[in-house]
């Protein structure tokens, strides 16, 4: 009698939360195309949503002190927030047709953007002719870019380097020029070399996050997804199980120190346990923050993969871009702020060096003067004009839709394939996975 | 009596285990608020002197964390005096009056409790949004009543008091009414007294709850200045370098008033979720 009673109860409930969101989903139309006519173009208050005081948000604090000077009618406000809680504001927002109180402009991760420009077609504007693509390093374009439309400003190289201790190399009797032009296999024996003569670890490795297999696929201009953003490309993706393959041999040869993360992953090189660091650039200011490591450190370009003729020594980890909302008041007035900052004005880049030790998409960064400093820290070395070069040659891929739910599916599968499972099967598997998850 | 010490000894090593776990993140927390950021993930644990360095530097960013503690504190005390009336009021009625329809209309209510409030979110969103072009503005999104107003009245709360209603006295009721006491007057001034124990359970869990909300007042509260402590904490954790020096600080003081209003009603609370008529 009792179950009876609740589940009537719970066939109710369900038919009226299926109601509502049917119900939801008409509105949800009507009323987002309305308001994309009536969004005013011009405004005299703009404002940005970024993620990092110390990076992106300091980075929009300079920018519109350059806008000042030049339109100093026109008051720019930038709001921190955590970049999760950005995603989450703005599918609230964007799936709901509800502009009051969201951004003009906002960052948004490479990784990410795809599926915002396919999820909320008509929300993020369209910049062409504001902004010149051919000023930017063309990996940055690909996932922004739509045949001739451009729908961002790129914004910071996630380009990858191999930071390393020279102190720990030189006792494992290896000196910088063995450092150049890496393969992953060579890596590797060096590493063997470092944990034999030093105790220490080569890397560290986190089981839960997989950017190293990403910096490897991407070296091969490959990705999970194919070209056009949507396929998913695992079972048949020779840079991706060349670079699990790499990763496997990683951990069993014991080169690797396995960290929990993000805390642990930074706290290892600052106390110096491992030997060196392959990741994305912007990790650099981490490293420095270690100022009796000072001198002890140089930066080579990230190793490729020896058994992939695609591969080469550039890769790429995160960076973000500017966007800006078609239907929030102010669209024009946003574009002409990013077009003469971010996407344009070679001063500023040159400043965000020095207070940000930002590495610019812009191609144009490389020439500026600040680029050409020596790093005391790392040894004397022109580590942004390296890093600059390096952005140049990173492999364009598109990241499509759906970076993170098919890294979410990759990492259990690296993780049982680490273990002894079979390779071909297990990304079969995961292949199937990831098509259920994204189709 | 020897083998009796040795159980003893073993309870005692078990109990310190386990409270040193439990009091381990509290005093690493307190610990890294002292610190700078490279000692933290350096792992340090011994307490450094950069305590007024990291405030300093918490006060002086444009985080607002003053302003966002006001206005925590302004949401969570006015969620827990509301929610407790509403709630409180509700588990009553439920309990003593009688009714064909009660039993049916508290398990629809139960129900709502699996439903999850992610998928509560969008519709209220919507619903929110909608009353800014309405003079019923001042409760639409980027307010503090539109955070407190979907949390005034959970299943949870009416449940616990309709739970611990069971056990009050029916008969002094029959009294009360008899000497011609009306309804009313009837909860206030004999059921609230009476039941302070599980006021007091309820008003620490609502308390925590609504000053650690944080999905809801995230996507509710646009500008700045409205922003409450739990989504101040998250900016400031998203970095390439994260201050953890700074983040632990913040932590810190978030933690102050949810510890300061449990330690307050803590002999109350263990009462209440006991049942507080005996």
């Amino acid at each position: 009698m009792k179950a009876k009673r609740i589940l009537a109860a719970l066939l109710g409930g369900i038919m009226m939360l299926s109601m509502a969101a049917c119900s939801n989903d008409g509105k949800n139309e009507g009323s987002s195309a309305g308001s994309s006519q009536a969004g005013e173009e011009t405004a005299d208050s703009l404002t940005i949503w970024a993620w990092d005081d110390t990076f992106n948000v300091a980075a929009a604090k300079t920018a519109i002190k350059y806008y000042a000077e030049k339109e100093p009618d026109v008051k720019v406000n930038v709001v921190s927030m955590a970049q999760d809680d950005i995603i989450q504001k703005l599918n609230a927002a964007l799936s709901t047709g509800t502009y009051d109180g969201l951004p003009n402009i906002t960052l948004i991760e490479d990784y990410r953007i795809q599926n915002f420009l396919t999820s909320y077609p008509g929300e993020i504007k369209e910049l062409t002719g504001s902004v010149d693509p051919s000023k930017f390093a063309d990996y940055k374009l690909k996932f922004m870019t739509d045949v001739d439309k451009i729908y961002g400003v790129p914004f910071d190289s996630g380009v990858t380097a191999l930071f390393y201790r020279t102190d720990i190399l030189e006792e494992a009797g290896y000196q910088e020029d063995d450092m150049e032009d890496l393969t992953w296999e060579k890596y590797i024996e060096i590493g063997k070399a470092v944990k034999e003569k030093t105790g220490k670890a080569m890397l560290t490795l986190d089981p839960s996050d997989i950017g190293q297999i990403r910096i490897m696929m991407q070296s091969a201009g490959e990705w999970y997804v194919k070209e056009d953003g949507e396929t998913v490309n695992i079972k048949d993706n020779q840079a991706l199980k060349d670079a699990v393959a790499i990763y496997k041999e990683m951990v069993d040869s014991g080169i690797s120190k396995q960290v929990a993360d993000w805390d642990s992953f930074v706290g290892a090189f600052q106390k110096g346990e491992v030997a060196t660091v392959p990741s994305g650039c912007w990790i650099a200011s981490s490293i420095r923050a270690a100022e009796d490591q000072n001198g002890k450190w140089a930066v080579a370009p990230i190793p490729r993969l020896g058994n992939n003729e695609k591969s080469v020594n550039s890769s790429n980890l995160g960076g973000a871009s500017w966007y800006v909302l078609e239907n929030v008041k102010g669209a024009d007035t946003a574009v002409k702020f990013l077009a003469e900052t971010f996407a344009s004005n070679d001063d500023l880049m040159n400043d965000l060096v020095s207070e940000i030790s930002l590495v610019s998409t812009l191609k144009s960064a490389g020439e500026l003067e600040n680029y050409k400093k020596e790093n005391e820290f790392f040894g004397g070395q022109k580590v942004f004009e390296d890093f600059a070069d390096w952005t140049e040659q990173i492999p364009a891929v598109n990241y499509g839709l759906h970076t993170y739910a098919v890294e979410d599916i990759m990492t259990e599968a690296v993780q049982s394939i680490v273990k002894g499972a079979d390779m071909e099967k297990t990304l079969q598997n995961a292949q199937s996975q990831a098509e259920a998850a994204v189709g | 009596m020897g083998k009796k010490r040795l159980a003893r000894a073993f309870k005692y090593l078990w109990l310190t285990v386990v409270s040193f776990i439990s009091v381990f993140p509290f005093f690493w927390m307190i610990i890294g608020s002292t610190n700078r950021s490279i000692d933290v993930t350096r792992g340090k644990l011994t307490p450094g002197n950069y305590f007024m360095e990291n405030l300093n530097t918490l006060l002086a960013s444009d985080q607002g964390f003053l302003r966002s503690l006001l206005n925590s504190a302004v949401i969570a005390v006015l969620t827990t005096i509301l929610a407790l009336l509403i709630s409180s009021l509700a588990g009553y009625g439920f309990e003593i009056f009688r009714s064909k329809a009660r039993d049916r209309l508290f398990s629809v209510l139960l129900l709502s409790m699996m439903v999850p409030f992610s998928a509560l979110m969008i519709p209220l969103y919507r619903f929110f949004g909608s009353l800014g072009k309405t003079p019923l503005k001042i409760i639409g999104l980027n307010t503090l009543p539109s955070v407190i107003i979907p949390t005034l009245s959970t299943a949870f709360l009416i449940f616990f008091f309709r739970q611990n209603t069971k056990s009050f006295p029916k008969d002094i009721l029959e009294a009360a009414r008899m000497d011609g006491l009306g309804e009313l007057a009837i909860f206030f001034q004999i059921y609230f007294p009476t039941m302070k124990a599980t006021y007091a359970a309820a008003a620490i869990i609502t308390f925590m709850n609504s000053w650690n909300n944080y999905l809801w007042p995230l996507i509710a509260l646009q500008t700045p200045d409205k922003r409450t402590v739990p989504l101040v904490i998250s900016a400031l954790g998203t970095s390439y370098t994260p201050d953890y020096g700074l983040i632990m600080t913040a932590i810190v003081i978030a933690t102050l008033p949810t510890a300061l209003v449990f330690f307050v009603m803590q002999k109350h609370f263990v009462a209440g979720m006991l049942g507080s008529v005996k």
